[in-house]
């Protein structure tokens, strides 16, 4: 096995700061590496610094051999599609928003390999059959699915018949089943020559394979062999983060449902159309007062639709919705966004909303510090806005204001998916634990059916 | 409320500057601005006469200031009206449902099927001087841009998670418009009423300029500069005045406006 891609002490630095510390790797043909790591370990400087695409005030040191020679940046940079990948985070950011899929393959084999049109456009279509995209050549990227999207971009990125191939993020974003997907089509490419994926899923981790470096705050904590180091990690951190993984956790459903809870939301076969498609039919469930119910399925099947039309944000085109606490005021079915920085206005600081909310609805501002020191919000957030607080103590502090208002019903729309998985995990339990002592109904969104199961008492499986 | 730039800092001293000028020259001048004194007419500036007399022998410098004062007057009114007009439809057109946009959508558009200064001159020619009708006629033609760029703006917020948010938390619609709408568009709200604010002067400097505005023997700039033309090669420091004036007033308010638009 000849080693393509060599770096040895190689760092990443701002001014004198240092963000990446010096960190040596060999990457062979045929053997996977991944880098596993929360966002802002350093992965993917690691990336661009191999590649040459740091930004500007950023600079690197140590030594990058490739194929066996030191190379300087433009000597990289002329290595870039022919020799050399990255492939794209998010492929909307990367593919072309108005050419159809199969052009954006072709002009890779006519422009960078010079074949003719015929050529390319006969290549391009037998490159998109085989990962199962045929009959999809002529859309555009907008009407494609994120997996498909993916896949695509994936084709253009390797249509240049690149040997060294560093993906960043290949899954983020992507469902369960998709996700696998995308990691076999990873696999088949390695083959021809050699992968570097970063990612923050283990799961994506466990299934490449090959060598795995874990990394924490720009520092490599442990290297090794995948298999040995998920099964049995040395360091505490390598640990949390596999601890992390939805299919890990311990179940945190909470036991304390009462037999005796009386419904609070009967729905009784509904029907919900949108932009003339059938999200669902015929949907009957009950969900009872202070239950945790989860929703699990693909991307675009009408999870998040569902809760929206429990909260009457959406009409439903038949059956009913019947609400039995009669009692309850209307501020008091909330729900939790996806987006957290989304869901805050940016205009005023957070303690400021808090107190608008504190002076509505005459809430004794006691409760808040408790609540505070269970959410483990310090309370210096307060005074920031929503825009300089982490994602993570954003969706605390959405939960903190929704518990305020006493809920009896909360609609979480995939609460952690733009969090770490340790950030999400600590969300999550947080908001299964506090909802239940508050005796508050909780309807869970999620793309990952351990998540749910882990959590919930009742799942809805669209 | 916003920080702002050096630039608008400059657009706003040179408007405090020329309103000190307006405000000073009404109350301190000991002329009116319809005395006149044949025996010196056309004077260059002098001591007695700051800024000279016109072809009547009237104080120019009364004269400025009250010309300056009335478009200021003008300008912060048609401002004022039009943007409060203008923001609070396009908010209501997008808040208040399909058919209150439709509706408005019809108004707007007739209003902007016509040209601006052809409204303007319509009313103006109806009652020519009166500066009430001058007034509304400029505010109806200008709240028309404020009311489409606070409507597509406001579309965006009135979908966005975070008012959703605030709106099942119980708060009312002043309080989601105080912090979700208000935050977005007052940034497009002000460089729109810094630029209509020098397009209100214009066009009463223009109508003016083609008799049918101010009329005399009020002083208006548009009105000031056609009476003094004749006299150009005469006495060009009559003539550089009200036009002077136009364009630095209209410059401020420009600078005011700020880069972003």
């Amino acid at each position: 096995m000849s080693v393509l891609l060599k770096l040895t002490n190689v760092a990443v630095y701002v001014d004198d700061t240092c963000l990446l510390e010096p960190i040596s790797l060999a990457l062979k043909q045929g053997e996977p590496l991944t880098i596993l790591g929360q966002t802002g370990s350093g992965k993917s400087l690691l990336a661009q610094a191999i590649m040459g695409l740091l930004p500007d005030g950023l600079t690197v040191s140590g030594e990058i051999e490739t194929f066996g020679k030191v190379m300087t940046l433009e000597e990289r940079q002329a290595l870039w599609g022919r020799e050399m990948v990255m492939l794209p985070q998010e492929p909307w950011h990367s593919l072309d928003p108005l050419m159809k899929g199969v052009d954006q393959v072709k002009e890779v084999y006519r422009f960078v390999r010079g074949n003719s049109p015929e050529k390319a456009l006969a290549m391009a279509e037998e490159d998109l059959a085989q990962v199962g995209l045929a009959g999809n050549g002529h859309k555009r990227p907008d009407e494609l699915s994120g997996g498909m999207a993916q896949r695509l971009a994936i084709t253009a990125a390797t249509a240049g018949g690149a040997h060294v191939i560093l993906a960043d993020e290949p899954t983020k974003g992507l469902d369960v089943s998709r996700r696998d997907g995308i990691v076999r089509l990873l696999q088949t490419r390695a083959k021809m020559g050699c992968l570097l994926t970063i990612t923050h899923d283990v799961e994506v981790a466990r299934q490449l394979g090959g060598l795995l470096l874990v990394m924490k705050e720009g520092r490599l904590v442990e290297k090794g062999e995948a298999a040995s180091i998920l099964d049995f990690p040395q360091d505490a951190y390598t640990q949390e983060l596999i601890a992390a993984e939805p299919s890990a956790w311990s179940d945190i459903t909470a036991p304390i449902r009462q037999a005796n809870a009386k419904d609070l939301i009967v729905a009784n076969e509904l029907v919900l159309e949108r932009g003339g498609r059938v999200l669902f039919d015929r949907l009957s469930f009950t969900i009872k007062q202070g239950e945790v119910v989860g929703i699990v399925g693909d991307s675009g099947c009408g999870k998040s639709s569902l809760g929206d039309a429990l909260l009457g944000l959406l009409s439903i085109s038949s059956g009913s919705i019947v609400r039995s606490d009669s009692t309850a005021k209307p501020f008091q079915w909330l729900k939790l966004y996806q987006d957290p920085p989304s869901a805050f206005s940016s205009s005023v600081s957070l303690g400021q909303l808090l107190d608008d909310l504190v002076a509505l609805h005459r809430i004794d501002e006691s409760r808040i510090p408790p609540l505070m020191a269970k959410l483990k919000l310090p309370a210096g957030i307060l005074e920031r806005n929503c825009l300089s607080v982490s994602g993570g103590e954003l969706q605390r502090f959405a939960i903190l204001r929704a518990l305020l208002l006493d809920p009896v019903f909360l609609f979480a729309d995939e609460p952690t998916s733009r969090l770490d998985p340790i950030t999400a995990k600590e969300v999550t339990q947080l908001l299964v634990e506090l909802a239940t002592e508050a005796n508050c109904a909780v309807l869970l969104v999620s793309h990952d059916p351990d998540l749910i199961q882990r959590t919930c008492h009742q799942v809805i499986a669209l | 409320m916003m920080s702002m730039k050096k630039s608008q800092w400059v657009g706003l001293a040179i408007l405090f500057a020329l309103l000190v000028f307006s405000l000073g020259g009404m109350a301190f001048s000991p002329y009116s601005i319809s005395q006149q004194d044949l025996n010196a007419v056309m004077e260059p500036p002098s001591a007695t006469h700051w800024l000279g007399t016109d072809h009547f022998g009237r104080s120019m410098f009364t004269r400025m200031a009250h010309a300056v004062g009335l478009s200021f007057a003008l300008s912060l009114l048609c401002m004022f009206t039009s943007s409060l007009v203008g923001t609070a439809f396009g908010v209501w057109s997008v808040w208040g449902g399909k058919k209150v946009d439709v509706a408005m959508g019809i108004v707007v558009n007739i209003l902007l099927a016509l040209p601006g200064l052809v409204v303007v001159l319509l009313f103006a020619a109806i009652a020519p001087g009166s500066f009430l009708v001058l007034y509304l006629a400029i505010s109806l033609v200008q709240w028309v841009e404020y009311y489409r760029v606070v409507r597509a703006v406001t579309q965006g917020v009135i979908q966005s998670p975070a008012r959703q948010s605030s709106q099942m938390m119980g708060f009312g619609r002043w309080y989601q418009f105080k912090r979700h709408i208000w935050p977005a568009i007052s940034p497009s709200v002000f460089t729109l009423a810094a630029f209509g604010g020098a397009n209100a002067i214009l066009t009463m400097a223009s109508l003016g300029f083609v008799y049918v505005g101010i009329q005399p023997p009020l002083a208006e700039l548009g009105l000031m500069t056609v009476e003094l033309f004749p006299f150009y090669s005469e006495a060009p420091w009559l003539l550089a005045q009200p036009l002077l004036v136009i364009a630095l007033m209209v410059f401020a308010f420009h600078l005011l406006a700020g880069k972003r638009a």
